[in-house]
C-alpha cells in the first residue's frame, strides 16, 4: 500500500492527462478576464477616481483641504469614536463569546439571535432608535433636558450608534473559534489551580488571538466608515458633530470637490489597511483553526 | 491518598448519569473504571476531579470532606481524553503551567521550576521534545506530555479520562505497560476510565465494572473476568456463549445437555441462561464420557497463536464459538463442515431473577 501510495503521487505531477479534470482554455480566460473586468470597473476606477479627483487641483490644494478646521475635526472626532467603540466591543465580544462557547446556560439562542440585531437592521432604524430613546421627544428626552444632558445631535450619540453599529463584529469572530477549540483547556487549567483570569489571559485568549484581531480590524473599519446611523444622530454641526463619512457628504455637496474626495481618499487608504490586514490575519487565523480542527481529528478517534 | 465516594446521585436533564454510586479506593491503588459508553464512568471521573457537581453524595479524599472543595484546591492531576494541551505553549511551557500559576509563598523560584519540569520531562522519555509545540508531537508524545503536566502539581490523586483511547494498538499497549510501571514507581492514587476491558484487566489493581449509571461489580482483575457477579460483567469481559434453558434442585437443563449447578440447589424449575467463554469450549472428533453437544463446523479463522471455530448446534441451528490452541487444532485436524462433539469445561448459570437484575 505504501509503495502504491508513492507511485500514485509520482506519477500525478508530470502526467499530461491532468486536461481531462480542467477546463478548455478559451473558457477559463473568458471567466478570468469578466472577473477581471468587474474588479477593474467596480472596484479599481472609483478608487483612481477618487484619488485623481483628490489631486486635481495639485498636492497643495489636497493637502491644504485635510488640514482645514473642520477637516481635521471631523478626523478627530472619527479617530475618537473608533478609540470608544472598539475597545467597548472587545470587552462585550470577549464577554459573549466566553459564555456561548464556554457555558450551557438557557436562552443561549436567543442572545446569539440579539448579537445579529445590527447585522440585520439598516443602519438608518438603528439611529432612530437612540433619537426615539434619547431626542427632545423620546422617552428619555425631558428628562436629560431638564439635567442639561445633551446626547442626540452631540458626541456621545455618535458614539453610541458607532457602538451598537459595530457590537456583533467581536463576538461573531470569536464564537465559531472558541467553539471549534472546546473547553478541555480550561478545564485542565483550572485542575492545574490556575484562576479565572489567568485561565482567560493565558489559555483562552491565545488561543483566540487571530480571531479577535480579525474581528477588531473589521469593527474598526466600520467605526470609522459608518454613516447612515451616525448620520440620524450627528446634527451634522461642523467642527463639533461631524465624522469623516459625514464631512465627505458636507463638502460633496457644497461642490467642494477636492476637500470631499481628499477626505474620502484617507476613508479608502484606511480600507487598503484593513483589507491588507484583514487578509493577513484572516491567513493566521485559518491557520489556528485547521491546527485545532486536525488536534481534535488526530485525537478524536473515540467519544 | 484515598478517595471515597458516597451515595452519588447525579442527572443530566431526565438522564440519570449516576444511581447510588459508592467507592472506595485505597491508597497508592490504581483503579479502572470500565463500562460501555454512556455508562457514567467518565461522568463518575469528572465528579472526583470536581469538574462536575454531584445532585447528591458525598466525596472524601482521606477521610475528609472534599465535595464542596473547588477543583482548583483538589490537588487532582487529570489527564484528559484529547490531553487538552495548550497549543500555543511548548511542551516545556505545558508541564511548567501548574507551578507557573501558583500564588504567593506557594510560588517556585524559576530555578526550581527548571528542574522539577526537567525531571518530569526526563520521567516521561521526552526531554528532548521540550521546545517543541504540541501540534508537532504525535499521539503517544503528547499523551506522555499529559502526563508529565498532570505530575508537575505533585497531585495527590491521579485521574485519567480514557487515556489510550485516541491511539493506535501498538503504542495503546506499550503506553499501557509503561502507565504500570510508572505507578508501581511513583504510588499515586490512581483511577482511570476505560472501555476497553484488556486494557482495564492488564493495568489496573481493581476493576469497577459500570452500567447504566451503577457499578455492576468491583473487584481484581482475575476476579472480575473468573467470578463475574452478573450477566452483564459476563457479557461485557471477553466473548461468551450463550445457552438457554432451565434450573431445577441443581440440575441445569441447557437443550440436551445436562450440567450439574450446585448453587442453584434450593431453585425449582426456572428459567436460566448459562454462560460459557470460548475458551472453555473444547472440541472433539468422538463423544466423550461426560455431557456432550453435537455441532457442525462451520467457519475456522485463526487469530496469531489461537483458533477461533464458529460451530452451528445440530439439534436447534445456534451458534457456539470455541477458542483453540493451534497445537490442539492441529491435533484435531478440523475442516469446515465436519461433525464434532462439543463440551463445556467452565459455565455459570444465572436464573431468572438474576437475569432480570442484569
Amino acid at each position: 500500500m505504501h509503495s502504491g501510495k508513492s507511485l500514485a503521487s509520482s506519477t500525478a505531477s508530470n502526467d499530461p492527462r491532468r486536461a481531462v479534470i480542467s477546463e478548455p482554455p478559451l473558457v477559463r480566460y473568458a471567466l478570468l478576464a469578466v472577473a477581471l473586468g468587474f474588479l477593474g470597473l467596480f472596484l479599481v476606477m472609483p478608487l483612481a477616481a477618487v484619488f485623481t479627483e483628490a489631486l486635481s487641483k495639485g498636492f497643495r490644494a489636497y493637502f491644504g483641504a485635510m488640514a482645514h478646521v473642520d477637516a481635521l475635526a471631523a478626523i478627530r472626532l472619527t479617530l475618537m469614536t473608533a478609540a470608544i467603540a472598539v475597545p467597548l466591543n472587545l470587552v462585550f465580544g470577549i464577554a459573549a463569546a466566553w459564555a456561548i462557547a464556554k457555558f450551557e446556560f438557557r436562552g443561549k439562542d436567543l442572545l446569539v439571535t440579539l448579537i445579529d440585531v445590527p447585522f440585520s437592521v439598516s443602519p438608518v432604524i438603528s439611529g432612530l432608535i437612540f433619537v426615539l430613546l434619547f431626542g427632545l421627544q423620546g422617552w428619555l428626552g425631558p428628562w436629560l433636558d431638564d439635567h442639561d444632558i445633551r446626547i442626540i445631535f452631540a458626541v456621545p450619540g455618535i458614539v453610541l450608534a458607532t457602538i451598537f453599529i459595530t457590537f456583533p463584529f467581536v463576538a461573531r469572530e470569536l464564537i465559531p473559534l472558541m467553539q471549534a477549540q472546546g473547553t478541555e483547556e480550561e478545564e485542565a487549567a483550572v485542575v492545574m489551580g490556575a484562576s479565572f483570569w489567568r485561565t482567560l489571559w493565558n489559555v483562552t485568549l491565545p488561543n483566540a488571538k487571530w480571531g479577535l484581531v480579525y474581528g477588531l480590524i473589521l469593527c474598526n473599519a466600520r467605526a470609522m466608515g459608518e454613516f447612515g446611523a451616525v448620520s440620524v444622530v450627528s446634527g451634522h454641526v461642523r467642527g463639533l458633530t461631524n465624522t469623516m463619512p459625514l464631512h465627505v457628504e458636507i463638502l460633496y455637496n457644497e461642490y467642494d470637490f477636492v476637500g470631499a474626495f481628499a477626505i474620502a481618499s484617507l476613508l479608502a487608504l484606511l480600507a487598503l489597511v484593513t483589507l491588507a490586514a484583514k487578509s493577513f490575519v484572516e491567513w493566521r487565523a485559518r491557520a489556528a483553526i485547521r491546527e485545532a480542527i486536525a488536534m481534535a481529528e488526530a485525537e478524536g478517534g473515540v467519544a | 491518598m484515598s478517595i471515597e465516594v458516597r451515595n452519588i446521585h447525579k442527572h443530566f436533564g431526565k438522564f440519570h448519569a449516576l444511581q447510588d454510586v459508592n467507592l472506595h479506593v485505597q491508597t497508592g491503588e490504581l483503579v479502572a473504571l470500565l463500562g460501555p459508553s454512556g455508562s457514567g464512568k467518565t461522568t463518575l471521573l469528572r465528579i472526583i476531579a470536581g469538574l462536575e457537581v454531584a445532585d447528591s453524595g458525598t466525596v472524601l479524599f482521606h477521610g475528609e470532606d472534599a465535595t464542596d472543595r473547588h477543583v482548583r484546591e483538589r490537588q487532582v492531576g487529570f489527564v484528559f481524553q484529547h490531553y487538552a494541551l495548550f497549543r500555543h505553549m511548548t511542551v516545556f511551557e505545558n508541564v511548567a503551567f501548574g507551578l507557573r500559576v501558583r500564588k504567593g509563598k506557594a510560588k517556585p523560584l524559576e530555578g526550581y521550576i527548571r528542574a522539577r519540569v526537567s525531571e518530569l520531562l526526563d520521567l516521561v522519555q521526552l526531554g528532548w521534545l521540550a521546545d517543541r509545540y504540541p501540534s508537532q508531537l504525535s499521539g503517544g508524545q503528547r499523551q506522555r506530555v499529559a502526563l508529565a503536566r498532570a505530575l508537575a502539581v505533585e497531585p495527590r490523586v491521579l485521574l485519567l479520562d480514557e487515556p489510550f483511547g485516541a491511539l493506535d494498538a501498538k503504542v495503546r499497549k506499550e503506553l499501557r505497560r509503561w502507565l504500570r510501571r510508572l505507578q508501581d514507581d511513583l504510588r499515586i492514587t490512581s483511577v482511570f476510565v476505560t472501555h476497553d476491558q484488556e486494557e482495564a484487566l492488564e493495568v489496573a489493581d481493581r476493576v469497577v465494572v459500570m452500567n447504566e449509571g451503577k457499578i455492576e461489580q468491583v473487584g481484581a482483575p482475575d476476579d472480575v473476568y473468573d467470578r463475574p457477579a452478573s450477566r452483564f460483567v459476563y457479557n461485557f469481559l471477553g466473548d461468551v456463549n450463550l445457552f438457554h434453558g432451565r434450573v431445577h434442585q441443581g440440575q441445569a437443563q441447557l437443550g440436551g445437555l445436562e450440567v450439574e449447578v450446585p448453587e442453584h440447589n434450593g431453585t425449582l424449575d426456572t428459567a436460566a441462561v448459562a454462560f460459557v467463554r470460548p475458551h472453555d469450549v473444547d472440541v472433539a472428533r468422538y463423544r466423550s464420557g461426560g455431557p456432550t453437544i453435537e455441532a457442525t463446523v462451520r467457519h475456522v479463522k485463526a487469530l496469531g497463536p489461537r483458533v477461533r471455530l464458529y460451530l452451528e448446534r445440530t439439534e436447534e441451528g445456534a451458534e457456539i464459538e470455541a477458542e483453540l490452541s493451534r497445537e490442539r487444532f492441529e491435533e484435531l485436524a478440523l475442516a469446515e463442515g465436519e461433525k464434532v462433539y462439543v463440551s463445556l469445561r467452565k459455565l455459570r448459570v444465572f436464573v431468572e431473577d438474576s437475569l432480570s437484575a442484569a
